[in-house]
């Protein structure tokens, strides 16, 4: 039977769902829950990863430390992990605390054409003997051989599996089995999946994942994440038993914990709303959307057309001031039409 | 450095390089000019030639060249401060004369380390590409000159066929040249063609060796190679993990018995042929694992995650330097690995306690 490693991007993904409001009580309601349930990896975090606390991505209601801590005091087989993306946070003042708090997996993500700007955090992190993923982000922005070309870098740094984001949903299940299957064929490392559920494939990408080789899903209870949210965590535990494959979780004890999210976590359950379909769409990072919103009635403009511009411009994470430019644009463009 | 990783390294040479000193002779009163010097292979060479001089009063002088001699002062301040070894701060690239009296050279500039090669793929093809030529073009200056041991790689054979149990010297290779990870085989291939050109047209007397895989003094566990990781884990005490099934096979040299072949090499190699350098004893992942857990004494656990069905080999075959130098190893894995174990193990006690 294959085993699949299923990493749980709740409480760090589903940050952005809340503005990376997680208190210490979900945290640790969560935590436990998941680590009962036998979920190998709980990331924890800011939406953006470590460090990454700030006016222009957000500022999280506790500091990295705070989070971390309450984490691994509540998780007793499951690996506490991280998810990191250089720039945002640094060796010294972030990854070397993140250790002593007692973090074993470090994920290292950089968009998916600069996986140069991860050499150093994966050294660091494999010379501190964590286990180590390298990330790219936004990775239908490039095409398979792109793809694996920035992965043999990741490899070649030491990363131990190498995990591409779909992080505006964009992808149909096709563009999944083309890009994973490449990269499975050619990496010497297990390579992974994270899904977001924009255009409502993220179960279905998931399992093509798989199919075409992933040993690894990324996924959140009731789909807790950014945007229209992520792979459900206890569907796809389903799906997976029924088509064969094993997670070693236990489906009981995932749906309770998708029960502590729903109740004591998330305002709102996760759903397709207009700007995440136009956000996969157009090949907009899901957790612009709070951000397009704001600047949308600010200055009087379709949403929707600020996805359009956004993604004609090729924006991505880290680049969310563009929005209020973008917008202001439109409104611009709007005015001098109207005279 | 202290006093206890100095004498580490000297007892490996005196039992490798003791039994061989009668057929290292055409070395006295020589003086040899290493390029890439303040590397793993450079820095062993020193240490050879430093015990050669010390113990046999060989007169063997050495120029170390480096782009940043001052890494080889913070690495070995033993050597580094020695009459007989001179360091000489240069880009390989911009090199414009050697010594007159240099008889020997051993072009050994180009860093094996693989996370180089992918972020700077233009700079290391670069240094070796050009930095060959401009060594072999200052060597025809030369007068005294004797031979040129250029390092290629083992790497150069890409992926060992299935059906081979070694890799002998006149594989063809399967290496796949449309992939950033071939940008430093690669170049070491067009290096090796590069002097056999120079060979042909002017019959400078080039030599090529192809290294495979050491482990033991000198290199670092941050390195991304699989037994240098393994041995980390095992003295951090953290789970020794192997990401596929345990069973590609692999080889590790010592490298004093790697110092050793290169001097052979060097003195008695054919020019215009290449020598593998590397152990021909090959030893699963697992079964590394294992005698790194045993020799190690450590609390790890080993964690075979079986993610992959990698069966991959990459042994070299050393029918030629056995045969036609007489060349074997010494040291083998067992010892290999406790020696390795002892000297990393120090090296991470002295870090600690600075």
């Amino acid at each position: 039977m294959i085993n699949i490693i299923i990493s749980d991007a709740t409480l760090r993904d589903g940050s952005h769902a809340i503005s990376h409001q997680l208190t210490k009580d979900q945290i640790a309601a969560y935590a436990k829950a998941a680590d009962a349930a036998g979920i190998p990896i709980v990331e924890v975090g800011h939406g953006n990863g470590l460090g990454a606390s700030s006016l222009q991505v957000g500022l999280s209601l506790l500091d990295d430390g705070e989070m971390l801590k309450t984490a691994k005091e509540n998780l007793t087989h499951a690996k506490l992990g991280i998810h990191v993306i250089p720039g945002f946070a640094t060796i010294k003042k972030d990854l070397a605390r993140a250790f002593e708090l007692g973090v074993d997996v470090v994920r290292l993500a950089s968009h998916c054409t600069e996986a140069d700007i991860t050499e150093r955090h994966i050294s660091y992190s494999r010379e501190k003997g964590k286990e180590v993923y390298g990330v790219l982000m936004m990775s239908h922005m490039a095409s398979k051989e792109v793809l694996l070309d920035e992965a043999l870098k990741m490899q070649s740094y030491g990363a131990e599996g190498l995990i591409i984001m779909d992080s505006a949903g964009a992808y149909l299940p096709a563009d999944v089995t083309e890009r994973i299957g490449h990269l499975a064929a050619h990496l010497n490392i297990p390579v992974g999946f994270h899904a977001h559920n924009n255009l409502g494939m993220g179960i279905a990408n998931s399992i093509a994942a798989v199919e075409a080789g992933a040993k690894m899903l990324d996924a959140s209870a009731r789909g807790f994440g950014a945007g229209a949210g992520n792979a459900q965590l206890e569907v796809l535990v389903a799906v997976l038993e029924k088509m064969g494959y094993q997670t070693g979780i236990d489906l009981y004890k995932a749906l309770d914990a998708a029960e502590v999210v729903e109740s004591r976590i998330m305002t709102t359950v996760p759903s397709i709303k207009s700007e995440s379909i136009v956000s996969g769409l157009s090949g907009v990072f899901s957790g612009f959307a709070k951000h397009v919103m704001i600047a949308a009635k600010e200055y009087g403009v379709d949403p929707r057309d600020i996805f359009f511009e956004l993604g004609k411009r090729k924006v991505v994470a880290g680049q969310e001031d563009i929005i209020v430019e973008v917008a202001l644009a439109l409104k611009n463009k709007a005015q001098s039409r109207g005279k | 450095m202290n006093k206890k990783l100095v004498d580490f390294v000297q007892a490996d040479c005196g039992q490798v390089i003791e039994p061989a000193v009668p057929m290292l002779h055409a070395l006295r009163n020589q003086m040899l000019y290493i390029t890439g010097g303040t590397g793993f292979i450079g820095t062993w060479l020193a240490e050879t030639v430093a015990f050669l001089n010390d113990h046999y009063s060989f007169n063997t002088s050495l120029m170390v060249v480096s782009r940043d001699s001052g890494k080889f002062k913070d690495k070995a301040p033993h050597l580094a401060t020695r009459k007989d070894i001179k360091l000489l701060s240069v880009d390989v690239k911009n090199i414009l004369d050697i010594p007159s009296d240099v008889s020997y050279i051993v072009h050994a500039a180009g860093s094996p380390d693989n996370r180089q090669h992918v972020s700077d793929p233009l700079g290391v093809m670069e240094t070796i590409t050009k930095g060959t030529s401009t060594v072999i073009e200052s060597a025809l200056k030369l007068t005294h000159l004797k031979k040129i041991l250029n390092l290629s790689s083992g790497q150069i054979y890409g992926r060992q066929r299935e059906d081979l149990t070694a890799i002998p010297e006149e594989s063809a290779g399967t290496l796949n040249c449309n992939t950033i990870t071939s940008v430093y085989p690669e170049a070491k291939r067009y290096a090796e063609t590069l002097g056999c050109a120079y060979w042909s047209l002017y019959k400078i007397p080039v030599v090529n060796a192809r290294p495979f895989a050491f482990i033991g003094p000198y290199q670092y566990l941050d390195k991304p190679w699989a037994v240098n990781n393994l041995i980390r884990d095992a003295l951090m005490n953290n789970t020794i993990r192997i990401i596929g099934n345990g069973l590609p096979m692999r080889s590790y040299m010592y490298p004093s018995d790697m110092a050793h072949w290169l001097l052979r090499i060097l003195i008695d190699g054919n020019p215009g042929i290449a020598y593998n350098v590397g152990s021909p004893y090959g030893i699963s992942l697992k079964d590394l694992a294992e005698k790194i857990k045993q020799y190690s004494n450590t609390k790890s656990s080993i964690l075979i995650k079986n993610l992959n069905e990698d069966k991959s080999k990459f042994i070299p075959d050393d029918t030629l330097c056995r045969k036609s130098l007489g060349l074997v190893i010494t040291v083998g894995i067992d010892d290999t690995i406790k020696k390795s174990l002892a000297w990393f193990r120090e090296t991470l006690n002295s870090k600690s306690s600075v």
